[in-house]
């Protein structure tokens, strides 16, 4: 070998290299745009837009309609019905199209009326321009040139026609306006015989005659297609979609490669990365295969044999398929995206989500681009072999395409004549007011019409949609306020009943309220579900310890649950017997999927009926005896939890296990500082703490029904290490050095509320000291009325339950949907959240929030000057509630994009997330059945602070910055001393006015709400009058 | 009144009830009245419970009585005499055996699915066409499970395969089943066009469609065919691809898998227990056929076996529950054919059942996949799978060659494209070219204006 050839050969091997940390950064970059959730068994709520979040709220959603074609807000047929039953009302409307023009909002239009108005007049009135075939139709077939709009006043159309006879009476009849369609032929030269009708119909003829020659100079900007994806292309010229094809196999080739153990083959060589392995496998010649995939093979061993990598190999597919550089990063994107559910997964398993047992290596995503690209080269030759009948190269077909693109010709000048010709009635322009316009004077008015685009008026009227909601909210705030001032609290003198602490969840809004109006004594307050007990946890039953705290926090601790020593043999044996029972169920199941396993599951499968039959008819009866056998199986009932350490360092292992006392007093004081319950008058004799979790049956989603501050997962064991915690009286000693002093008397019990079936656990009662015995027994059977209530606020908004539901019959009926095999809706979750209040219960207090808020404890007298303690539960808060009303509000406005579609449909696919059917894309984001009864709003933070620290705040923390900043949620603060009220807009606070004091006084909950399953307005509830 | 007329009545009853619901369902679709949810599930529901009553008295009495046999003669639809040539479309339907069982099979799944339905679609848009097919699904199996005539058979055959078919579209705002939908309808359509030529052929041989006729008087499964062996060996072939077609059996087994595009339960009843093993069901009625002709009997046997292995290898690679048990059905259905084939009737029957209700069971808590591996891995204490359970190895060629083979699901449509599907698009393609020819001459121009429509395009946002 000559010294120059291997020159060469370096040379080439630089020059890719070159190229390729280029191309893996243009990968990675595109990666930001794919959906970010991870396998499904931690579902983690967030902001379906969040890689957008450096923009504003607005431009987001619109660049989001670009890059995804997701609606960015609701559809305005929507708007319109809400505007129709009054929930939009012209007042928001207004001044949300002031907000829209900003400065420009008084600007005269040719004398025909200023912008707000025009804006006004098409918010008000529909104006459909639709697709040129309906345009044509609309013209040609129905009465729109025949008759006024239906909504036109009728002081327009009496102007309009006068001025019509007048002009008619003023003007030569052969002026090429009336000549051009021989408009007066029509109706007779007589005009004074004309009927009504006919003036009617001759008056609208001229305008539409006016509006179209206005606009006659009109220069229509040709929409050139560009193609950046030869599929789309092809698609457009041919209508076959190459995706089709290269999809199926795709499909197919993700699931095997990310799968976490469905299957009973693992991919060969998943090891080595996704393109290896494809390469691997689709080199093995396979008789048969699909006509595309034919010559697939001999590709794909000539890149084995020079031993290509993938981005060797995407380069030359770029090559081939004719991509320049200009437009490279955005066909990587868009062909990403193109199968964006099993990409995002792919890119999540590399490059985030280390807690999966079956782990992928790096790479893999663009592994999957270079077999993505690899397919769609055989696709785009196959179709081309089809559709010339020999076989060409990519070039040749691609040239071919672009050759035959014939872009229709619009109704460009028609179609805004007709958007003008409709605010023209609306607004009652006479046809001598239009003839004086001049050229630019036309060119100016259209532009002002066809710029309030459809997307505009929906933004508006989301904006107005969303003023409506908030502004209620904020003026009950107002109202509530002022009046919880006059209100005595029913324990201000002495200590409260007891005390509940509960996740700032918006479902448990209820609760608390039903709590508090059951027992007015007591005092509910609302901190992060996971207690500040940010640990790994392994209950007596599971196998492996999981994360019970926020997602974002890598928690050191571990905690397990022990059995009492009396039933450590009962333990025993029973973990023996479930592992037996699990063994064979497990062979049952993938057994009864083979050959011979078949046979004999086949034979004895008669006996499936019984269960079959009972869980789908029978639903309770099942869960109770599946309960009765299962409680063999279970634990034995005493546990306790191995909660303190020994050793020094936290770890997994006996004696590493749990928390120093030391740590134990940070947890305790923490959670005590953020919930302002720091003085030992503070404390009630009974404190519960209350975690909270949801259980239902088929559901893949489960875990997004959880607490989302215990990473998808039951709250319960958080509220029991808190309570044993803060029991112990070495730990209290320390608490009492840091300045929270707990009283002696003061006893803590976990508790773990359900809210799926709304039932309430209380842990480690035996070790209740009989002095609380009393105390325990009020509190609980205040919870077990509160429970049965808040059960039946819940059933109003279920179509299956009866409004006329006792409240006992409600909690049967939500226990039902919880074990209900066939339930698609087995609760709302999140569903209708809107509001987020930080700040102290006292002035919220009895406020009717229809489920619709989220309520954290702030109490600003005891934070410090920097505001730590606010800061703290705010860098959490907003953006975890923002998060869960974000992807709400984008599941909501486009379920089929942003969202999962229909539940129905849906396959748990590689264990970690779902199809529609049996091949398509991974879908994210939340299913229709979830979100159906969402209000899509932005979220209002209202907090108990001033707009300086929220400034400073906002200032510290980027994320909320941004978020607030950017308007991805609202913010106002509130002075409940003396209901003030400043909300932050553009870039500062602002004073809100309050608008005139509408909130009714109501004696319970259940007047609110009854007999409806509307979303309710806010109401006031009384304080129960206390009864000794 | 004697045991006969009762025998009658229920099984008049059975017959009926789902004929009324399909009626009580879709006349008022029809006329505009939009039933409510709660409404059509009451009525189906007591349609099912009718039906099943009356079949399981039918089973009692006839087990009282020892009766193996209970025709039902509902008179001809059609009866031609001519001479020496007559035809007879005799409506028929017979209570045995074989029937009685699948009967209430089908009536208990139904019924179940039913149930779990009408609170799975609740608030879907679809609900009333749900219903619908799904009572029309309801009559196809029943009639088709009792016919006593394979016109009576072929009637109920084809209600089946056209509700299986709109039911698989079910989603029909996506393009995706809609197309597994209209494959799964053109794979029917060449089990039914062989299921025709094979009603003819009986015809012709027999002069009527009775099963008697054909399979003597025997009771099932003790009739003994009175017809040649080379007449069995055509019929049952014929009869053999119908069935092959409707049980997804290969080289059919494509769609069995699309036909999973549907909701939930819709795959559960349909692909998973009842649509699946009407084939099988057929094969069993005419089981005497095969005692006639050992040609028959060891083609029935291979099919069952190639299908039995193939659904058991496409089975162990699929990623995904539905597609999973698709395949392990058809495993089923393939051994379910092997007993037929090797004269194990009863076995085949109890097998049949036994795996319907087992499929149903295991589709409709198809979504709890995730929870239930959770709660083993829990149970066992370790995790069953992952990269420490299966270290990753070097896979020999042969290992690749079947996973290849497997996840390709052995390229069955791929071949039945290539082999049945291109040709006859080729020959009419070929013939519009023709014709296409012809007209352009007569015409002097081009004739087609339609060619000329440039593709309409638009965007539905006016102005963005």
């Amino acid at each position: 070998m000559t010294a120059l050839e291997i020159d060469d050969k370096t040379v080439a091997v630089r020059d890719l290299n070159a190229d390729i940390p280029g191309l893996r950064h243009i990968i990675e970059h595109a990666a930001h745009f794919l959906p970010s959730q991870g396998p499904i068994e931690v579902f983690v709520h967030h902001n379906t837009l969040h890689a957008f979040e450096s923009m504003s709220f607005h431009d987001a959603v619109k660049a989001g309609y670009q890059r995804y074609g997701a609606e960015p807000y609701l559809t305005e047929q929507e708007y319109r019905r809400l505007y129709a039953s009054g929930r939009i009302t012209d007042a928001d409307l207004e001044a949300a199209v002031k907000d829209d023009l900003g400065e420009r909002c008084n600007e005269q239009i040719n004398g025909l009326g200023t912008l707000t108005e025009i804006c006004f007049a098409m918010l008000r009135h529909e104006v459909h321009v639709g697709p040129d075939a309906e345009l044509r139709w609309i013209v040609a077939e129905t009465d729109a040139l025949e008759r006024f709009r239906e909504k036109a006043t009728h002081i327009n159309r009496t102007r309009m026609i006068t001025a019509a006879k007048k002009w008619l009476h003023n003007t030569d009849p052969e002026t090429e306006t009336l000549k051009a369609e021989g408009i007066l032929a029509r109706y007779g030269r007589n005009s004074s015989k004309w009927s009504n009708a006919q003036w009617e119909s001759f008056t609208l003829h001229v305008l539409w005659r006016i509006c179209l020659r206005g606009l006659e100079s009109f220069q229509p900007t040709s929409q050139q297609h560009s193609f950046v994806r030869p599929r789309d292309l092809l698609l457009h010229v041919f209508g076959e979609d190459t995706d089709k094809n290269v999809h199926e196999v795709l499909i197919r080739f993700c699931g095997a490669f990310v799968d976490q153990g469905y299957s009973d083959w693992v991919l060969p060589n998943r090891d080595q990365g996704f393109f290896e392995a494809f390469l691997a496998l689709y080199s093995v010649p396979s008789p048969g295969t699909e006509r595309w995939l034919r010559r697939l093979h001999e590709e794909l061993v000539t890149l084995s044999k020079n031993n290509a990598t993938a981005e060797e190999s995407i380069e030359e597919s770029l090559r081939e398929l004719g991509i320049n550089d200009t437009d490279l990063e955005e066909f990587i994107i868009q062909t990403l995206l193109s199968l964006r559910g099993w990409a995002g997964m792919i890119w999540q398993l590399e490059s985030g989500v280390d807690w999966v047992v079956h782990s992928i290596p790096k790479g893999s995503l663009i592994g999957l681009l270079a077999v993505q690209l690899i397919l769609e080269k055989h696709a785009i030759r196959y179709l081309g072999d089809e559709i010339f009948g020999e076989v060409f190269s990519i070039e040749r077909i691609l040239q071919t395409a672009r050759e035959r693109i014939t872009e229709p010709k619009l109704l460009n000048i028609e179609r805004r004549a007709f958007l003008l010709f409709q605010v023209a009635q609306m607004l009652g322009w006479t046809p001598l007011e239009l003839l004086q316009l001049t050229e630019s004077d036309w060119h100016e008015l259209s532009k002002e019409v066809e710029d309030f685009s459809a997307i505009r008026r929906r933004k508006v009227f989301h904006e107005a949609y969303e003023r409506k909601y908030r502004h209620a909210a904020l003026d009950a705030f107002a109202v509530h306020t002022a009046r919880r001032r006059k209100v005595e609290s029913p324990f201000l003198s002495e200590r409260p009943g007891f005390q509940i602490v509960t996740c700032i969840d918006d479902r448990e809004e209820s609760f608390r309220r039903h709590l508090e109006e059951v027992a007015p004594t007591c005092q509910t307050l609302g901190a992060a579900g996971f207690f500040a007990v940010a640990m790994y946890y392994r209950g007596a039953a599971d196998g492996f310890y999981k994360p019970l705290c926020p997602a974002v926090i890598m928690p050191d601790h571990y905690v397990q649950e022990d059995v009492g020593y009396t039933f450590e043999g009962v333990h025993q044996g029973r973990m023996e017997l479930r592992r037996r029972l699990g063994l064979v169920s497990r062979v049952f199941h993938t057994r009864s999927r083979t050959f011979f396993g078949g046979i004999f599951a086949g034979i004895v499968g008669s006996l499936a009926t019984v269960p079959l039959v009972a869980r789908v008819l029978f639903p309770h009866l099942t869960a109770q005896i599946r309960r009765r056998f299962s409680s063999l199986l279970q634990p034995p009932p005493v546990t306790k939890l191995q909660l303190e350490r020994y050793a020094d360092d936290p770890g997994p292992t006996n004696g590493h296990i749990g928390y120093s006392t030391d740590e134990m007093a940070a947890v305790v004081v923490r959670l005590l500082q953020d919930i302002g319950v720091t003085q030992a008058a503070d404390f009630s004799r009974m404190f519960v703490v209350c975690g909270h979790g949801s259980s239902s049956l088929n559901n893949p989603h489960e875990s997004a029904y959880c607490c989302g501050a215990c990473a998808g997962k039951r709250g319960g064991p958080n509220a029991r290490a808190f309570a044993q915690m803060a029991n112990d009286w070495r730990v209290r000693v320390k608490v009492a050095a840091k300045g929270v002093v707990i009283p002696d008397d003061t006893v803590f019990v976990g508790a773990y509320h359900n809210t799926c079936d709304d039932s309430v656990v209380y842990y480690d009662l035996d070790r209740l000291p009989a002095s609380h015995r009393d105390d325990f027994e009020a509190a609980r059977e205040s919870i077990e009325e509160a429970r049965r209530r808040n059960a039946h606020e819940r059933c109003r908004r279920f179509d299956s339950a009866p409004l006329s539901l006792s409240s006992n019959d409600a909690l049967r009926h939500v226990e039902a949907r919880a074990q209900d095999i066939s339930q698609a809706r087995p609760e709302y979750n999140h569903a209708t959240n809107a509001l987020c209040i930080v700040g102290r219960r006292d002035w919220t207090r009895g406020l009717f929030l229809d489920r619709r808020a989220f309520l954290t404890s702030y109490d600003p007298s005891i934070d410090d000057e920097d505001h730590s303690i606010l800061l703290r539960i705010l860098s959490a808060a907003i953006p975890v509630c923002a998060g869960i009303n974000l992807e709400y509000y984008f599941s909501c406005v486009d379920y089929s994009k942003y969202g999962s579609g229909s539940k129905l449909p849906h396959n748990i696919v590689s264990l970690l997330g779902v199809m529609e059917g049996t091949s398509s894309d991974l879908r994210t984001g939340l299913y229709r059945q979830m979100v159906e009864i969402h209000e899509p709003m932005r979220i209002t933070f209202v907090i108990e602070s001033t707009p300086q620290v929220m400034l400073s705040i906002m200032e510290r923390n980027a994320a909320i910055g941004q978020l607030i900043r950017n308007d991805w949620a609202h913010l106002a603060v509130i002075d409940p001393t003396t209901s003030k009220i400043e909300v932050f807009s553009g870039t500062g606070f602002h004073p809100y006015e309050v608008g005139p004091p509408k909130l009714s006084e109501v004696d319970s909950s259940l007047e609110c709400y009854q007999d409806s399953r509307e979303h309710l307005p806010f109401f006031s509830v009384r304080e129960t009058e206390v009864t000794q | 009144m004697t045991t006969e007329t009762i025998l009658q009545f229920l099984g008049l009853v059975v017959v009926a009830s789902p004929a009324i619901l399909l009626a009580a369902l879709g006349l008022p679709l029809l006329a505009g009245i939009k039933l409510s949810e709660g409404s059509q599930a009451r009525l189906t529901k007591a349609s099912v419970v009718f039906a099943l009553l009356a079949a399981i008295a039918i089973l009692g009495l006839m087990l009282v009585t020892g009766l193996r046999n209970v025709p039902i003669e509902l008179g001809n639809w059609v009866s031609i005499e001519d001479g020496h040539e007559h035809f007879h479309f005799h409506i028929k339907f017979v209570f045995d055996r074989l029937s009685v069982p699948f009967a209430i099979l089908s009536l208990v799944l139904c019924g179940t699915v039913g149930a779990f339905a009408s609170v799975y679609l609740h608030r879907e848009n679809g609900y009333r066409r749900f219903f619908f097919l799904y009572a029309l699904f309801l009559l196809g199996m029943v009639v088709s499970s009792l016919a006593g005539t394979i016109e009576t058979l072929f009637f109920g055959w084809e209600l089946v395969g056209l509700s299986s078919a709109l039911l698989v579209a079910y989603f029909h705002e996506r393009p995706g089943p809609v197309r597994n939908g209209l494959r799964v309808w053109s794979t029917y359509r060449i089990a039914d066009a062989a299921f025709l030529i094979a009603a003819l052929t009986m015809h012709h041989l027999t002069g009527a469609g009775d099963f008697d006729g054909l399979m003597g008087s025997g009771p099932w499964p003790n009739g003994v065919a009175n017809i040649g062996s080379w007449q069995a060996l055509v019929i049952g072939l014929l009869l053999l691809l119908a069935a092959a077609g409707k049980s997804g059996m290969v080289p059919f087994s494509g769609w069995l898998p699309r036909a999973m595009e549907g909701p939930t339960p819709s795959s559960a009843v349909f692909y998973g227990a009842l649509s699946v093993h009407l084939g099988t069901y057929l094969l069993l009625r005419v089981s005497p056929l095969l005692d006639v002709s050992l040609p028959l009997r060891i083609i029935v046997i291979v099919l069952g076996l190639v299908s039995a292995i193939f659904g058991t290898l496409a089975s162990r690679v699929q990623n995904d529950v539905k597609n999973a048990l698709a395949f392990a059905s058809l495993t089923q259905v393939g051994i379910i054919t092997i007993e037929i084939g090797l004269g194990l009737q009863y076995i085949a029957l109890i097998h049949m059942i036994g795996h319907a209700c087992l499929r149903t069971l295991q589709l409709l808590r198809a979504p709890s996949v995730l929870r239930d591996h959770q709660m083993l891995e829990d149970a066992v204490g370790e995790h069953l799978t992952g990269d420490e359970v299966n270290p990753p190895k070097v896979s020999t060629a042969f290992e690749l060659w079947m996973y290849r083979f497997a996840l390709q699901r052995g390229n069955l449509d791929a071949i039945l494209d290539d082999w049945i599907v291109r040709p006859f698009r080729k020959t009419f393609e070929y013939a519009d070219s023709l014709e296409r020819r012809w007209t352009d001459f007569l015409s002097g121009d081009n004739s087609r204006e339609s060619d000329r429509v440039p593709p309409y395009s638009d965007s539905l946002e006016d102005v963005v």
